[in-house]
């Protein structure tokens, strides 16, 4: 799903986030399927792992690990968020520096060998959209039941969670302002804001 | 990729290594063999910082970073016994994120580049190992492209082989012990540089001017 970056250093992910409940979903898509490229209606099923690796700094470093559940024959997906950008409050998506690598499927093995320990999984399915360079995502998160076994999973809430991002070289503010007209359209199905996580902890 | 063998060519003895290049060349293309431009396989050496080390109560591990011009928009990230990870070229992005926990003994970069023949089926990459300013030895790689099965054609590899390496052609590759009939991978051929990188590492420095 990511587009291939020419190894540039300072990939930043700009995101937007936020959720509708279950009985919403359908409006939600409906006004998806017209405000973005068209294409045929692309849906996901993933499995997501958490490693950290701790060391003497304070926090641990994080990665995150990515397969596809319903698709076969992809790649791994190990990405890299680094901490949100503390920018001017006139940004309007959440900035962060971001590295996303395709990897062959002995990543978990691999990661464990570097000194990284799993710290929890989740299973996503939803929807997935594209405008442009801006990447909407709808998507429901499942607990998984049983270390490992993704076939009894039950869902995290009775709602679903809406992001909306691109990721582009650092400094180009200009998409954070698409990111935001995009976002007015959505309203009021779904209000779409710059969250950060630390705030939630 | 179709299975390969990667092999040591010791210098010949009263030649100095180019030497010993040019006549592993000129015995290839008198077989027929054509030039079909450069290759470099080359080699960075991670270790685990002492920070790490320290809280998570493990050992230090030494980790290989490698690329090979064969496949340009890939790394290849091994462990000595370990799992061999394929990645895209983010993954060296990703190492210089991670310096607090691995650090690049830049002084232990080695590579090997020379020139790629092909003949036939086979493909022939004969090159100068370097580490930093110094020569250090040289590598033969050969490919037999159309078998990805190991052990069905390691005789015919090695009979391809003797006709220019002579008694200089290698046993069969320790990775092709635990093969058995699975598809050969470009990782079995990483892994097997990286055994000869670390053989290398640890031989005498080649007592001559090294590449001129």
């Amino acid at each position: 799903m990511m587009p291939v970056t020419g190894g540039t250093i300072n990939m930043m992910e700009y995101l937007l986030q936020g959720s509708v409940l279950d009985q919403s979903l359908e409006s939600l898509l409906h006004r998806l399927r017209g405000l973005c490229d068209n294409m045929e209606p692309e849906t996901f099923l993933d499995h997501e792992m958490v490693f950290l690796l701790k060391g003497q700094q304070a926090s641990p470093f994080v990665l995150r690990a990515r397969r596809s559940m319903d698709k076969s024959g992809m790649p791994w997906h190990l990405r890299y968020l680094g901490q949100p950008e503390i920018g001017d409050k006139n940004r309007h998506a959440l900035v962060r520096n971001c590295v996303d690598i395709a990897t062959s499927d002995n990543l978990t093995d691999f990661l464990v060998e570097m000194g990284f320990r799993m710290d929890h999984e989740f299973v996503a399915k939803g929807h997935m959209f594209r405008k442009g360079i801006m990447k909407i995502v709808v998507y429901k998160i499942f607990r998984i039941l049983m270390p490992g076994n993704t076939e009894s999973i039950e869902p995290l809430s009775l709602s679903y969670l809406v992001e909306l991002n691109v990721v582009a070289p650092a400094g180009q503010d200009v998409v954070s302002d698409d990111m935001r007209n995009f976002a007015e359209q959505l309203k009021p199905l779904v209000h779409l804001e710059k969250i950060d996580p630390k705030r939630l902890m | 990729m179709g299975v390969t063998c990667v092999a040591q060519v010791p210098v010949a003895e009263g030649k100095s290594l180019q030497q010993t290049v040019e006549i592993l060349t000129r015995k290839l293309e008198l077989l027929g063999a054509e030039k079909q431009g450069t290759f470099c396989v080359d080699c960075e050496t991670y270790h685990t910082a002492a920070s790490t080390i320290s809280s998570q109560g493990q050992t230090g591990k030494l980790m290989y970073v490698m690329h090979n011009s064969e496949y340009p928009l890939s790394c290849f990230a091994l462990f000595e016994n370990g799992p061999c990870l394929i990645a895209d070229a983010n993954f060296d992005i990703l190492m210089v994120k991670l310096k607090g926990f691995f650090q690049n003994a830049k002084a232990n970069k080695i590579e090997s580049r020379g020139t790629r023949y092909q003949y036939c089926d086979f493909l022939v990459k004969v090159g100068t190992v370097t580490m930093g300013p110094s020569a250090r030895g040289i590598s033969v790689e050969v490919e037999y492209c159309p078998c990805v099965i190991a052990n069905d054609c390691w005789n015919l590899l090695m009979e391809f082989m003797q006709s220019f390496m002579g008694n200089h052609t290698p046993g069969i590759p320790s990775v092709f012990g635990t093969k058995h009939d699975s598809i050969y991978s470009p990782a079995d051929t990483m892994v097997q540089y990286m055994e000869l990188f670390n053989k290398i590492r640890k031989q005498q420095q080649v007592p001559v001017a090294g590449i001129r």
